[in-house]
């Protein structure tokens, strides 16, 4: 579903993404980790072209994104975004946040997007919330509210850009187990997480990357016990001092 | 001055009153269209001149620099006496026999404004934050588009005050139309004048209007403002 091949990004003289190979097949789901600044963020926005990239080719659903033919509207309505600060449109209720994009962009009328949207927001658990406004919601809250409007789009892959590292710590496990029933329901999933109870549990796969490059490549249950490279051992003995204690056990 | 006589009953009643309430009908009708049509043009602008379209953002950057530059009343004066050199015959008899100043002078007062408005809206949408852009771009939404639904209704939101500015001074400008003959509130208060030397009931009577004009936009805009904003509460 996702195909990346030797892709490179230069911010001016700063190689961010440094001959990137990857791939993920259609129900897997790859979190993607690595230390703060290594290029984590620039990747996963470059899947739905966020971000141009210079050099490199990436195939997301069957389409080229470098193709000109390649309708980039019609490939980022079937692939949901989240964000590490959420987005929610503030000027919207929360049916209409989830319901703006299926009836601009795919023309459904609004009845059947909104009994869509109610059940959307039943699945993440926030039904009685409809008429709220973002404003009036907590960071947990909002987040499953951005899940649900990037569900709505029927979306064929789910990319998340560190989706619980602005929650305080008691909201993370409501937005995770969001996150585990979607994976279970066999979405394609992208995510860039240091949860790494969610990785352990969710993950087919897990990516570690250092300075714009993938280190490491493995199967979380490796990836944990036995990571190959010194830059890897360090960035898990971080996560795992008492300060990130909190978060990455959440996910259990 | 003292042997001058104040006479207010002859301003309201009678044809001199007649006179007056045609011209503030003029007035409003100015006024109104003006305002809607300043702000949906105002709107095209700040789009066109935030786009990524070099050539169109040029196009909105002249436009900008030609009618915030020159006077209003050169613009209403160019319309009026210039435009229909460019014109069509077809269409310059069409308005020939449709009130012709009345156009002109809504032209010139909507485009004057528009280039206020445009900046304004701007600097609205350039406080919205960049994330909301790429929000609605990474869910399908074309630039034209996101500034439809998503940045640009949060934009005007935030543009209320320096917008409620603007409708005032239109409101305000659209006495120029006298000069090119629109018989609006101002061009009827100088007649009523003109026949009965009672200039200062005529035009406190219409210092009085205008007043009150400007009081009735600025309720009219913090009503919506304020309906708006209980909808959509803090932020
Ligand atoms: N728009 C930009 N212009 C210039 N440099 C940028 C831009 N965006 C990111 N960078 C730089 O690129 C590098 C990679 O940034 P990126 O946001 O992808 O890192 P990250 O792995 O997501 O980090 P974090 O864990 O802090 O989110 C950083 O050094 C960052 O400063
Ligand atoms: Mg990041």
């Amino acid at each position: 579903m996702i195909q990346c091949k030797g892709v490179h990004k230069w911010f001016k003289d700063l190689h961010v993404l440094n001959d990137i190979n990857l791939q993920v097949t259609k129900g897997e789901v790859l979190v993607v980790c690595g230390p703060s600044g290594s290029g984590k963020s620039t990747l996963i926005r470059t899947i739905n072209k966020l971000e141009p990239i210079n050099e490199g080719t990436i195939i997301v659903d069957g389409m080229d994104l470098a193709d000109r033919k390649t309708d980039i509207n019609k490939l980022r309505a079937e692939v949901g975004f989240v964000f590490q600060q959420f987005n929610l449109y503030p000027h919207l209720s929360v049916m209409n946040n989830i319901t703006l994009a299926p009836r601009k962009i795919r023309k459904t009328p609004r009845r059947e997007a909104e009994e869509q949207a109610m059940q959307l927001l039943a699945r993440v658990g926030l039904a009685e919330k409809h008429a709220a406004y973002p404003s009036q919601l907590s960071g947990g809250q909002q987040q499953r509210v951005a899940i649900a409007r990037a569900l709505a789009m029927n979306p064929r892959i789910m990319l998340f850009d560190e989706p619980t590292s602005a929650l305080d710590p008691e909201m993370i496990g409501e937005v995770l187990s969001v996150m585990q029933d979607l994976a279970r329901s066999g979405m394609t999933m992208m995510v860039v997480t240091h949860e790494m109870g969610f990785a352990r549990e969710v993950a087919n796969r897990v990516i570690f990357m250092d300075a714009g490059t993938i280190l490491e490549e493995a199967p979380p249950a490796q990836f944990f016990r036995t990571p190959q490279h010194d830059r890897a051992r360090q960035f898990l003995n971080q996560l795992l001092t008492p300060m990130h204690g909190a978060s990455t056990t959440a996910a259990a | 001055m003292l042997s001058y006589h104040f006479d207010w009953s002859i301003i309201l009643s009678g044809t001199y009153f007649d006179w007056l309430v045609s011209g503030l009908k003029v007035t409003l009708w100015l006024s109104a269209s003006g305002i809607l049509l300043s702000f949906l043009l105002g709107l095209c602008v700040a789009v066109m001149r935030m786009s990524h379209i070099a050539p169109v953002r040029w196009v909105a950057q002249l436009f900008l620099e030609v009618t915030r530059n020159t006077p209003l009343l050169v613009q209403i004066f160019f319309w009026y006496f210039g435009s229909y050199k460019l014109l069509p015959t077809d269409l310059n008899d069409w308005l020939n026999n449709h009130n012709f100043e009345f156009v002109a002078a809504l032209a010139a007062l909507t485009i004057y404004t528009s280039a206020f408005i445009a900046e304004d809206i701007r600097s609205g949408v350039l406080s919205i934050p960049k994330e909301q852009l790429e929000a609605a771009r990474s869910a399908g939404f074309s630039y034209l588009r996101s500034m439809q639904y998503i940045i640009l209704p949060q934009a005007v939101r935030i543009t209320i005050p320096p917008l409620v500015n603007q409708f005032l001074n239109l409101a305000k400008n659209s006495s120029l139309a006298m000069t090119i003959g629109v018989m609006e509130l101002t061009y009827q208060a100088r007649q009523v004048e003109s026949y009965t030397f009672k200039g200062f009931e005529a035009f406190t009577a219409a210092t009085v209007v205008y007043l009150a004009l400007s009081v009735v936009i600025t309720f009219l805009v913090d009503q919506y403002n304020n309906r708006v904003l209980k909808l959509h509460k803090a932020s």
